[in-house]
């Protein structure tokens, strides 16, 4: 037992100097949109649902231990599992959420609900317990772009596609585009606002745009002869090659519009701030109250190209451009730094 | 070729680089030795311009590294001490990006991959990802990038830790091939017997200041017992619990 305590305070240490997970959860674009959507619609299984597997894939304070020290210390299997059970609650995330549980059941959950909460809460941390593929070694055969900078584009559209965010955003547009293909009669509109949410479910990345690359990447950055704003626009390349692909369905020009706000939005958080991300979990944006602003700016972009003219692209543009001369050349003063 | 005068590197109160004169001239081979913590890898981050410095300059192939990085990084070759390397690109796709981003056609980018890949034994890992790789074959990728581009100055920060014997051997042939033909080549290193046999000049460094600078035929006894007494001397501590009965 004393073993076992020792490792989880040393676990809680870790756990608050490095915290991130509550950002990671808290700072996630959709998850935000999608605790406020379903929690207006008092849709507590999906509510529930939607948290117990969201959370477990997207934190796990065991993994603040690196796998090859766990599995050298002289840990019995009991104390393993005990570990695995109890370390969850070493993340504050955990406690809110069980709150937000407790509080949205309001007595109204059957005992059988509450099985299943418990049930997919538990499958969440074991499929945590799997081990991590590299992400790269999927995508071995991505395209190729023009220009010198082709590689850097194809390292940066791997990182995109070793997010959950990726998949988040494919589900949606997947979803739609079986509707548009079966024919079923759906108002344009709604195409419209899946569109804006295949683009909220990415835009959390736009925000951390360097988080995949770790510090020999961004050591790399440094060193090589290109400026700025070259680097910058590698990353927009994958970004948004992803979103007009997975909006080509749906509403287009308005995904377009909403992702180069997004990346104009992202772009102070991912050049000043650079918060490394882990690979097959969501993105972690910088903070709720700016993740909600992001999305309402991204979803009046959306709109009015939509409702009104494709001209209202034009100021996205701008937006965006702007944000590529202007944090470029903070990129290359930090790199100095 | 490289020039430091007066180059002071402050963290606070912290002094990482203290007042550092250097000169290494074209064609040569500085070995910069020191303890862990004595400034060698925040005076390459100085000499390739990635790190201003508090005070001094320093000047490569004719350039103020601080005030001309992007010139200066068409000009050098470095092996960042974290290997600056990407996750998600292969060993062969490194090089390829170096060539491209450096100016190589396409032609020459793929005719000097295929002859470094070869020289230091990195063929059959070519397509593995670097996240993928030994800490070697990192290490490997990292010094044919900085190899590629054929740049006039080489910075190093400890080329052959990590690294098998036969690669070493590779490595430590191709630099010495290199200086001689005016490349100028400046490396940080723990392996003192390695950087007694290239080295046309030794840089001792002890708390961010230089205590011993010379060429290799001038230090009055063996590297490794000159170092010892400069730099820093082994004291082994006898720890009594260290095989005794576990309690």
């Amino acid at each position: 037992m004393a073993r076992l305590v020792a490792i989880l305070r040393a676990l809680a240490r870790a756990f608050q100097r490095g915290e991130k997970s509550f950002g990671s959860l808290a700072g996630n674009n959709f998850f935000l949109v999608a605790v406020l959507f379903l929690g207006k619609a008092g849709t507590f299984l999906f509510l529930i649902m939607g948290l117990v597997v969201l959370f477990p894939l997207s934190t796990d304070p065991l993994r603040k231990i690196p796998a090859s020290r766990l599995a050298l210390w002289p840990l019995e299997r009991r104390e393993y599992w005990l570990l695995r059970a109890v370390s969850p609650w070493v993340n504050p995330m955990t406690w809110v959420i069980a709150a937000l549980a407790l509080w949205a059941a309001h007595g109204s959950v059957t005992v059988g609900l509450w099985a299943l909460a418990a049930g997919l809460f538990a499958a969440g941390f074991a499929i945590s317990e799997l081990p991590l593929p590299s992400g790269s070694a999927l995508w071995r055969r991505v395209p190729h772009f023009p220009g010198p900078l082709d590689q850097l584009m194809r390292k940066n559209l791997r990182e995109m596609l070793s997010t959950l965010d990726f998949y988040c955003a494919l589900l949606l547009s997947l979803s739609m585009s079986a509707y548009r293909i079966a024919g079923l009669a759906l108002p344009a509109e709604a195409f419209m606002a899946m569109t804006v949410l295949v683009v909220v479910a990415l835009s959390s990345y736009a925000q951390c745009l360097f988080g995949l690359d770790g510090a020999g990447g961004l050591s790399r950055y440094r060193l090589l002869p290109v400026r700025g704003w070259q680097i910058l626009a590698a990353k927009d390349a994958a970004f948004l090659l992803i979103v007009v692909v997975l909006v080509a369905p749906l509403a287009p020009l308005a995904g377009i519009g909403a992702a180069l706000v997004a990346l104009a939005m992202g772009r102070r958080s991912s050049v000043e701030d650079p918060r490394p991300q882990t690979r097959w979990r969501f993105s972690a944006g910088t903070s709720p109250i700016y993740g909600v602003v992001e999305v309402m700016v991204m979803a009046s972009a959306a709109s009015a190209i939509f409702f009104t003219s494709a001209l209202v692209l034009a100021p996205c543009v701008a937006a965006w451009l702007g944000s590529l001369w202007w944090y470029g050349r903070r990129l290359e003063q930090g790199m100095l730094s | 070729m490289i020039s430091c005068r007066n180059l002071t590197r402050r963290y606070g109160d912290f002094t990482a680089v203290d007042n550092l004169n250097l000169e290494v001239s074209a064609g040569g081979i500085c070995a910069f030795l020191g303890p862990n913590g004595a400034g060698k890898s925040t005076t390459v981050k100085m000499l390739t311009g990635l790190l201003p410095p508090s005070s001094g300059t320093v000047q490569v192939c004719g350039l103020d590294a601080a005030a001309n990085p992007l010139a200066l990084k068409r000009l050098i070759g470095v092996l960042p001490e974290d290997l600056g390397l990407f996750d998600d690109l292969t060993v062969e796709e490194h090089l390829l990006l170096t060539g491209a981003v450096y100016g190589l056609d396409r032609r020459e980018t793929h005719r000097r991959t295929s002859q470094l890949l070869h020289a230091l034994s990195l063929e059959h890992g070519r397509h593995t990802f670097a996240s993928s790789c030994s800490h070697g074959m990192r290490k490997k990728t990292s010094f044919a990038m900085a190899l590629l581009p054929n740049p006039r100055v080489l910075l190093l920060d400890e080329p052959f830790e990590a690294v098998d014997p036969v690669t070493s051997r590779i490595m430590r042939d191709l630099l010495q091939s290199v200086a001689r033909r005016g490349v100028t080549v400046f490396l940080t290193s723990h392996i003192l017997s390695v950087a007694e046999e290239i080295s046309t000049q030794v840089v001792m460094i002890r708390k961010g200041k230089i205590v011993w600078n010379s060429p290799p035929d001038e230090l009055p006894r063996s590297l490794e017992a000159h170092y010892f007494e400069l730099v820093e001397s082994p004291v082994v501590e006898e720890l009594e619990w260290l095989g005794s009965s576990p309690s």
